[in-house]
């Protein structure tokens, strides 16, 4: 039953054949070019993180349009309907090339690669906030109003902080898509992993080991997004769950309890209890 | 005629004045005409069936409802649309308005994303523009006076029903209000948290806030209520003062008192 296998059937002779009709893998090449691929996945991050922050700001007043009066929210839906459905290769093409032929200005590749995520992203941003916003109750904000708060500062302080608990799981799903679209960035020419891989691809014909390499990079990040988003949930949370969000609150802890003795040994017993 | 109801109001030292006050919401008129006038000090009761326009005559006070037509007066300035035919008054902002009214509601509505204390730091802040340090010092003072103080830097979600009441209450009266309005604020409490959040608002009385409740308790409002008010429909049916649940003597009131007891 244990008997051992035939070693015809896959034993050398299958590392014989296998040996003689595949190339070489040459995986050290991921280490001599671990600089390359280093700042192929910066220049990554860097383009998505710009988009980001510009993406979720447009996303953000592109909602508040969207809830709003009649002809902004025609505008807003407008706006939505179009940009999520443009891929973002056709987006920086025609950012990159069409702008330019257009207008006569030239974006630099990294401008361009923003650009065409904002375009895109904010879109998607401003349906998330939409329904975040939408799924508050009514009465958070009337308590605001009845406390005597202006509507912006009612908006800022009660309502955002809220609604982004709410949409962050959303905003991180979607900024590792925005990491992943920056693939594409390549067409351009911008110096990020896929154009570092091809780079490399085409002078050492390696396009396995180097594929794969590319593969391995967008999955980590797609990882270390996730913890990053995960542990940002934790420190939104109440009460705050997990060890690095309660380090990251401790200091707010630290200065309540402080303020809670201070104010036991001002006034001792008589109206603790009522 | 204006000048001597301006008199009347200062030697009555009237608060709060609606009068004719109608809402519409889409074609639904709730309320048809609502007076009422709230003296300093004096604790207004206000009861009725569900759906009678309780809530929305409380809310037209702080407008956070607006009134469709009628006259929403605080210490003689004019906040509502007034009364249709009389020259435009003089007209005070909302926000004005809302910083001299404290307001309590069924659902507490306390932000969820802050811990007790930073629920009365925030106002403290955005509308009494104090410094972090002095707000945090009053917010303090205030869970003190509810007898919540160890709770101060728990979540909402980590308190009971009448704890965050109380909060709520702590967080409205931090802003020294002249007018305290309570919309049914323990009609969402488990019966065995109601004594705490009474016992709360009947300290307050005590101490001579000018109060306007909804309320179902019927033993609160007969120990509190100076002026009680019977609403259906958007009409106030019967009125009275501290003998009032004893005396009342139309027939809803009779009915609608034997339904709640
Ligand atoms: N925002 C609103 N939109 C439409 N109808 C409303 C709104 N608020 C209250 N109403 C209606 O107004 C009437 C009075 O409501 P409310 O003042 O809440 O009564 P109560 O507090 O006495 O139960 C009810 O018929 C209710 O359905
Ligand atoms: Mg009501």
């Amino acid at each position: 039953m244990f008997a051992s296998p035939d070693p015809s059937i896959y034993g050398v002779g299958a590392v014989k054949s296998l040996s003689v009709s595949a190339v070489t893998y040459d995986w050290g090449l991921v280490w001599e070019n671990r600089d390359l691929f280093w700042w192929g996945t910066v220049l990554a991050l860097q383009v998505s993180i710009v988009a980001l922050i510009l993406s979720l700001s447009f996303g953000l007043v592109l909602a508040l349009g969207r809830m709003g009066r009649k002809p902004v929210t025609f505008f807003a839906a407008a706006y939505i309907n179009i940009f999520r459905g443009i891929p973002a290769l056709v987006s920086v093409i025609w950012v990159y090339f069409g702008w330019s032929l257009l207008t006569g200005y030239n974006f630099t590749p990294f401008q361009a690669g923003v650009i065409a995520l904002t375009l895109l992203y904010s879109a998607f941003f401003a349906e998330i906030f939409r329904s975040a916003l939408m799924a508050l109750p009514p009465g958070q904000s009337e308590a605001g109003l009845a406390l005597g708060m202006s509507r912006p500062k009612v908006f800022f302080f009660i309502k955002l902080p809220q609604a982004t608990k709410i949409a962050l799981p959303n905003i991180g799903n979607m900024y590792i898509g925005m990491v992943k679209d920056t693939s594409v960035f390549t067409v351009i020419g911008l110096v990020e992993i896929v154009r570092v891989t091809q780079n490399i691809n085409s002078i050492t014909f390696q396009p396995f080991v180097l594929f794969t390499t590319a593969a391995i990079i967008y999955v980590f990040l797609a990882f270390g997004l996730d913890f990053i988003f995960r542990t940002l949930e934790k420190v939104l949370s109440t009460p705050t769950k997990g060890l690095i969000a309660l380090t990251i609150t401790s200091r707010r802890t630290a200065r309540i309890n402080s303020l809670i003795h201070s104010k036991e040994v001002a006034l001792p017993v008589s109206s603790e209890k009522n | 005629m204006d000048a001597r109801q301006g008199a009347d109001a200062m030697a009555r030292d009237t608060m709060v004045e609606l009068h004719g006050v109608r809402k519409t919401f889409g074609t639904n008129e709730v309320l048809h005409g609502i007076d009422l006038t709230v003296s300093r000090g004096e604790h207004v009761v206000l009861f009725g069936p569900s759906g009678s326009g309780k809530s929305t005559v409380l809310r037209s006070i702080n407008l956070l409802e607006v009134p469709t037509s009628g006259s929403v007066k605080f210490k003689g300035v004019e906040y509502g649309p007034g009364i249709e035919g009389t020259p435009k008054p003089q007209r005070g902002s909302a926000l004005d308005l809302r910083r001299s009214i404290g307001m309590v509601f069924q659902q507490f509505n306390l932000f969820p994303h802050l811990t007790a204390l930073h629920n009365i730091v925030l106002p403290l802040r955005s509308v009494r523009k104090l410094s972090r340090k002095d707000a945090e010092e009053k917010a303090a003072e205030s869970l003190r006076d509810v007898g919540l103080l160890k709770w101060a830097g728990s979540f909402p979600a980590q308190m009971s029903g009448g704890q965050q009441q109380r909060v709520a209450i702590a967080r409205a009266l931090s802003l020294d209000p002249e007018v305290m309005l309570f919309d049914e604020p323990t009609s969402a409490l488990d019966p065995e948290l109601v004594g705490e959040v009474l016992a709360v608002m009947r300290r307050l009385a005590v101490g001579g806030m000018t109060m306007v409740v909804v309320t179902h308790e019927l033993g609160f409002a007969r120990e509190v209520g100076d002026h009680n008010v019977f609403m259906e429909e958007g009409l106030v049916v019967e009125t009275g003062g501290k003998s009032f649940f004893d005396e009342c003597s139309h027939p809803r009131t009779r009915a609608f008192m034997g339904s709640v007891l």
